[in-house]
């Protein structure tokens, strides 16, 4: 049995405290999780094929579930709390946000700049895609 | 059969690449020979290439990095006597052989020359500053490491069969795409670059998990030698930035190999966004490459001035500032392309800021030396030469941050001078400063002072003579990469950059001498305490070349510089600690994983340059298996018995024993 405890061992990623916690309230969490993800789908849904909210209002409405499930993803499946020993999956979840932020926003920022100011129209006058890509943006 | 590849990709009718190859490849087979044959490999392959022990792999990388440097300065060489030549002239080397060795230097120095060497100081170093045992995964190590020497071999198995890249070393589209560049040469940087670019990005993932989960009892955040400071936001660089290489070579492979359109400006795709994407991983690449720097100069100047690092946390927060502004400056590399005054301004306002901290960076290093009593050691001496020439091309760089200046000097002889001033200085003067400062603690003798200050003085003064006139020729308007030239006032500055490759060719003799004359002088170079320099952190608490499990006992950790507070307790107490409680230290197996992931992984890449499709597969196979049956294996560890521990750690205390008496005795005398 020692080589098999070894393994066990050898085989938890540093940070991985998870691995010996007891079955029964872990099945607990992935249940509340997955419930509260099922709610959140539905909810998109709803609101989107019921006229039960104002016209304008739907899409925050569902970029708020869209965010909300992650949250819960996060949380229920990824095991990010706010627990002393998450302190470092906390911060690199909010380094690997903000340059995601920075380099997407950077991106599509600067790519529609150099488009407006460097793509030839092309023959016929069609919109370039790119360009149409940078104005959804504004 | 063999896809793209026939007898004509071998260059017969270029004797320069095919005899520097075939004299390459003469030594290279006559070192495998003399090894087989004297015995040594079953040595080698047992305690080297298969070892998972960070000490090992370290060694390994540097080792890599060494070879690499002297690779690519050999294209330096041509590169700098084809111009000296050119003036009205068709120089030596034919167009499109010259824009290969452009392509192939950058490609090399960045990727295979300074990111080895690095990765080498930071994977031998850290553990033991840490006061642990190992990384956190070390057969993982093992194939980072093989997996980069995998894409080393590929881009110089290029120089004999087919061609390497002529598109510069960031090989930007359309000129990159299968239509202008038809040959393998771009499929070669990409699959090379890919395949280290794996083991870079796992090598970034272990040192992180080590630094943030593996320290010793008592280490906190705030008592880590600076050096796994720079190393953790190096690291954390490497995970954010590397993706993006990936991806956009993915998309770039893409574009050649399946006729997609990311960036052939045609069809929907933009070349611009190849240069947009390259750039977001390659200014925050410059501070993978320069912090690591940072915290070797911090380690050398604050042990051979004798004090603690001057404003420790302010050096702290400068490298937190400098690892996240890193990611805000990528646009400063095309303020040309046309982004506009809006866009240029941000991005120019960034790259100035990002001066900042590594302005305080630099008062703390001159604060640390100023009041100590320095001694002028050869680390010592490439550490204040690069706090002096690093200014030079740091005020370059805030001088280029300005959008109009940079749409005067883009692309001039003033931006390599530029780039290769803030490189040189910081990465390569700061690897042979490590190379000095470790070298002892990695081998147990230190190497010879003598010929190290002559590489010294001639590496440095032939760096400021060589681009010292590439920064005046480009402000009289000379562009980088020119083939041949016709402006007389150019040309005595040309002959004047190459005299000084002379003298920096002086440095890097000097620097293999040194190596040769320290190995056959090593008994009188031996380093019998582990601590030669005084130092202050706590791989010099155990011996030189320290045991494969480091330390017998985890050392506690009760403040900033902990083996400096360990030794002045010696010191007064005029005794060693208590001889610790021994315990069985258990440590991984060693694991040829690395180096047959790393053999096949070169069948893939080769396979995949030649369009041989089914030795792909192979290769892919054959890795995926390796990995299964890694995965399956029985025993990950072996037990060092408590005996073993103490007899080795006993021979370590009985000459700092002796070490300690000696220093009393002199102090009475």
């Amino acid at each position: 049995m020692s080589q098999t405890d070894d393994r066990a061992h050898a085989d938890v990623a540093p940070g991985d405290e998870y691995a010996h916690e007891e079955f029964g309230s872990g099945l607990r969490s992935y249940l509340i999780g997955l419930g509260l993800a099922l709610l959140l789908t539905a909810a998109s849904f709803w609101v989107a094929q019921t006229k039960v909210m104002w016209a304008p209002a739907i899409p925050v409405a569902l970029l708020t579930f869209a965010i909300a499930q992650m949250g819960v993803h996060l949380v229920f499946f990824l095991h990010l709390t706010s627990g002393p020993d998450n302190t470092n999956n906390i911060m690199a979840l909010a380094f690997g946000v903000l340059i995601v932020f920075l380099l997407f926003g950077g991106s599509v920022w600067i790519m529609h700049h150099m488009n407006t100011n460097m793509m030839m129209p092309a023959e016929g006058g069609a919109p370039m895609p790119m360009q149409h890509q940078g104005g959804g943006h504004h | 059969m063999l896809g793209k590849l026939t007898w004509s990709a071998i260059p017969f009718d270029q004797p320069i690449p095919l005899v520097a190859a075939a004299l390459v490849g003469l030594v290279l087979l006559g070192v495998i020979a003399w090894v087989v044959l004297a015995g040594y490999f079953p040595y080698l392959w047992r305690e080297w290439i298969t070892s998972v022990d960070h000490k090992r792999i370290g060694v390994m990388y540097v080792l890599l990095g060494l070879v690499m440097l002297i690779r690519g300065f050999s294209d330096a060489i041509l590169m700098r006597s084809h111009q000296a030549l050119a003036y009205n002239a068709p120089g030596y080397l034919p167009p499109e052989h010259y824009d290969q060795i452009f392509s192939a230097h950058g490609t090399i120095m960045i990727f295979f020359g300074a990111m080895p060497f690095m990765i080498g100081l930071m994977n031998f170093v850290v553990p033991l500053q840490l006061g642990v045992r190992d990384v956190a995964f070390p057969t993982l190590n093992s194939v980072s490491f093989w997996l980069t020497a995998t894409g080393a071999l590929l881009v110089n198995v290029s120089l004999v069969i087919g061609e390497f890249a002529r598109t510069g070393w960031w090989p930007s589209p359309p000129l990159s795409e299968i239509t202008y560049s038809p040959g393998v040469g771009v499929d070669y940087y990409l699959w090379a670059i890919q395949i280290s670019g794996i083991g870079t990005l796992m090598s970034g993932v272990n040192l992180v998990t080590t630094i943030l989960k593996m320290r010793a009892p008592g280490m906190s955040y705030l008592r880590m030698p600076m050096f796994c400071w720079t190393a953790l936001a190096s690291n954390l660089l490497i995970i954010a930035a590397f993706p993006i290489l990936t991806a956009t070579l993915a998309m770039l492979t893409l574009d050649r190999y399946l006729g997609f359109h990311f960036f052939t400006d045609e069809a929907g795709g933009n070349s611009m966004l190849f240069m947009n994407l390259f750039w977001a991983w390659g200014h925050p690449e410059v501070y993978i490459l320069a912090l690591p720097a940072y915290g070797i100069f911090s380690e050398v100047i604050s042990t051979f001035s004798g004090k603690p690092l001057f404003a420790y946390r302010s050096m702290v927060w400068a490298t937190l500032a400098i690892c996240l502004l890193s990611f805000t400056v990528w646009l400063h590399h095309f303020f040309t392309m046309g982004p506009g005054g809006d866009v240029n301004g941000v991005f120019g306002i960034t790259s100035m800021i990002i001066a900042v901290p590594t302005g305080v960076k630099i008062f703390d290093w001159m604060f640390t030396m100023y009041g100590g009593r320095v001694r002028f050691t050869t680390p010592m001496l490439w550490s204040v030469a690069f706090v002096v020439t690093f200014v030079v091309g740091g005020a370059t760089g805030v001088l280029l941050a300005i959008p109009p200046a940079d749409f005067v000097l883009h692309n001039s002889l003033f931006l390599v001078a530029h780039f290769h001033n803030v490189m040189v200085s910081a990465v390569v003067f700061a690897a042979f400063a490590g190379y000095t400062y470790w070298f002892p603690k990695a081998f147990g003798f230190t190497l010879d002072e003598w010929w190290g200050k002559a590489a010294f003085w001639f590496s440095l003064v032939g760096y400021v003579w060589v681009f010292t006139p590439l920064y005046v020729v480009g402000l009289m308007g000379m562009t980088r990469r020119m083939q041949h030239f016709s402006v007389a006032e150019w040309y005595p500055w040309i002959v004047a950059a190459s005299l000084g490759v002379i003298v920096m060719f002086a440095g890097v003799v000097c620097q293999v001498v040194q190596l040769v004359v320290s190995i056959r002088r090593r008994e009188h170079l031996r380093d019998l305490t582990g601590d030669p320099w005084d130092g202050r952190s706590l791989e010099w608490a155990t011996a030189s070349p320290p045991p494969s499990f480091n330390f017998a006992v985890m050392p506690h950790v009760e403040g900033e510089e902990a083996y400096w507070a360990i030794k002045q307790r010696a010191r007064e107490q005029a005794r060693l600690r208590e001889e610790p409680d021994y315990e069985p230290v258990e440590m991984p197996l060693n694991s040829p994983t690395g180096f047959v992931c790393a053999f096949f992984a070169t069948l893939v890449g080769f396979a995949m340059i030649w369009h041989i499709w089914w030795l792909a597969a192979l290769g892919l196979a054959g890795a995926f298996a390796t990995f299964v049956v890694f995965a399956w294996r029985d025993r990950v560890e072996y037990e060092i018995p408590a005996e073993a521990v103490a007899r080795i750690n006993r021979l370590n205390r009985a000459s700092r024993l002796e070490a300690l008496q000696q220093a009393r005795r002199k102090e009475a005398a």
